[in-house]
């Protein structure tokens, strides 16, 4: 329907499918109703100030249901959401990031290219929380931990150990993770990786994590009697 | 001084305005063109009005019964050609095939309404007279009100249909700087429609601006968007040109940034109000004032709706400029209130008419 449409090459076929996807997906209903193109959600998102990346948009494709615009946005938008729901002030009640939400999901789902790209520099974070139920730690603020951590991490992990000992709080009790997590709680958040099949995404965007979380998990989960399939 | 009020049109403002008359106590002459009752609505073959899709023809009926009644005597056939005097005290000669005839009445009320604006009038780039599957919103509504919405030119389902708005409205070049008022909800209503009859077929109406007012907003434009996946496209459209057999639209698509250029099968010219010719006649026969447009100008607004520039004549409906239906009725009613005052009234209703 448009003039400068991109991935031209991917059939109309697989667009309608993978939007299809989203549409059905239960939240979908709820999370978009109409869009008069206000643009409130786009001055409420941090993401638009600093990207081409706008939330109305987002809505305005999926309420036209027009794949090519979809399709474009699945492959290069998406990721450009912090999912702080501030979108979500609209007067209409749609809520643009959780339509990202969905997106994600599908796009991870059936492992999309882009979905890969854009998880890739993600990978220490998602084995952190995922293996020790705990975010960023002391000992990852390291040069090459995440890709867009700034020109000044150097200069600050050079001297990591200092800057810490130079905090008045106790900082160093703990500095592979950003807190004690005792093993009851580790076993109940492995069992809903698995369970609700977060397990099974990380295996479509990143096979080698998929193969380490396992292996770090399955001690806890043969204890409590469990077994993946 | 005659107690006799001259209604002039049998549209949805005339018939109101007469039957308003005689609710009050007062008698009225309801003078009509056309040889029926019902005026533009029923002209222009309407099949569902904004906002509610009640029935056209049921909403009239209601309207032409109310003015069964021996205090209004309807002339169908009848047109004005004459006036002299002034408020409390006219002279009106009426023809009609059976003769001309002079009466004398106490006050007047204009109801002749508008037409639909000719989208082949003026240089258009939409080649309405050029391509049959170009049409208008008059158009689209007498195939709606038989249930039945094809192509024009071979009378098959369309896939693709797009509403252009603001077509003769909204343009300084064609010299009709206003809006029309109903045609967003309109085109909205027939999108609807055509939805219902037509699941498979898309539906676009590109816009300038979507003026659904009041409850026009969550009992038309929202159901559009939310129910029948009606898509709105900011952009007007610039040209159409035939295709392999269909219509190729260009725009923009003005909130997605991008040029456009889409198939369409049936492309609907939302087409604005004009003053009616009997509108613009009448206001000639009787001597009161028109505004730039040719609408009937009403020098006493905002307070003042009904008043022309002549005391003793009134106006109600779309002879006064672009109207709904509610609008239209509300200003029956206060024209007949001032009609009959005009006539039993004296002084106060002399003052308020100078006002």
């Amino acid at each position: 329907m448009v003039l400068q449409a991109r991935y031209a090459d991917v059939p109309i076929e697989e667009k309608q499918r993978l939007f299809d996807e989203v549409k059905a997906d239960a939240r979908f209903e709820s999370y978009l109703y109409g869009c008069y193109e206000c643009g409130i959600c786009v001055a409420a998102c941090p993401s638009a100030r600093f990207y081409d990346f706008s939330p109305r948009k987002i809505a305005q494709a999926a309420s036209r249901e027009d794949l090519p615009m979809f399709y474009e946005q699945l492959n290069d938008d998406i990721w450009n959401c912090s999912q702080c729901f501030s979108c979500t002030r609209c007067p209409r009640g749609n809520n643009p990031g959780g339509l990202i939400t969905i997106m994600r999901e599908v796009s991870i789902n059936n492992g999309l290219t882009s979905a890969k790209t854009a998880l890739e520099g993600y990978g220490r974070v998602v084995y952190k929380i995922m293996s020790t139920g705990t975010q960023v730690s002391p000992d990852m603020l390291q040069p090459n931990a995440f890709p867009d951590w700034g020109p000044h991490v150097q200069e600050i992990s050079d001297n990591l150990a200092l800057w810490r000992r130079a905090l008045p709080p106790d900082t160093m009790h703990t500095t592979s993770t950003a807190w004690y997590v005792d093993d009851r709680t580790l076993t109940e958040l492995y069992l809903i990786w698995h369970m609700t099949g977060v397990l099974d995404m990380i295996k479509q965007v990143d096979t080698g994590l998929h193969m380490i979380l396992n292996d770090v998990m399955e001690e806890l989960l043969e204890e409590a009697g469990f077994t993946p399939e | 001084m005659p107690e006799t009020i001259l209604v002039i049109g049998g549209g949805p403002a005339g018939l109101e305005a007469a039957r308003s008359i005689a609710t009050i106590g007062g008698r009225a002459i309801l003078v009509e063109r056309r040889p029926v009752l019902g005026g533009t609505p029923d002209e222009s073959n309407y099949a569902a009005l904004t906002p509610r899709m009640g029935s056209a023809q049921d909403a009239l009926d209601i309207l032409r019964a109310g003015v069964v009644d021996p205090d209004i005597d309807v002339r169908v056939n009848t047109t004005v050609t004459g006036c002299s005097g002034t408020v409390g005290d006219f002279a009106v000669t009426l023809i009609s095939p059976t003769g001309e005839t002079t009466e004398s009445v106490g006050s007047i009320i204009v109801a002749t309404g508008f037409q639909h604006f000719d989208p082949g009038r003026e240089t258009q780039m939409y080649g309405y007279y050029e391509h049959a599957d170009v049409i208008t919103l008059p158009d689209a509504e007498k195939m709606l009100k038989e249930h039945h919405f094809v192509r024009p030119s071979n009378g098959e389902a369309p896939r693709n249909v797009a509403f252009i708005q603001c077509v003769g409205s909204r343009d300084r070049r064609l010299g009709n700087e206003y809006c029309s008022k109903v045609c967003c909800g309109v085109a909205s209503k027939e999108a609807i429609e055509i939805r219902r009859l037509l699941p498979d077929c898309k539906v676009y109406i590109f816009y300038i601006d979507m003026r659904m007012y009041g409850y026009w907003e969550n009992e038309i434009y929202w159901p559009a968007q939310e129910q029948y996946n009606v898509t709105y496209i900011r952009g007007i459209v610039t040209e159409i040109v035939a295709k392999d057999g269909r219509l190729l639209m260009k725009g923009e698509d003005t909130t997605m940034g991008r040029p456009l250029e889409v198939l369409m099968d049936v492309i609907v010219l939302s087409v604005g109000m004009e003053p009616s010719r009997g509108t613009r006649d009448v206001a000639g026969i009787l001597g009161i004032a028109q505004n730039k447009y040719g609408f009937i100008a009403l020098p006493g607004e905002p307070m003042d709706v009904v008043s022309t520039s002549v005391p003793g004549i009134f106006v109600a409906g779309a002879a006064a400029g672009p109207k709904d239906l509610e609008d239209t009725i509300g200003m029956a009613g206060a024209a007949a209130v001032r009609a009959v005052g005009a006539v039993r009234g004296g002084a106060r209703a002399g003052a308020a008419a100078a006002r």
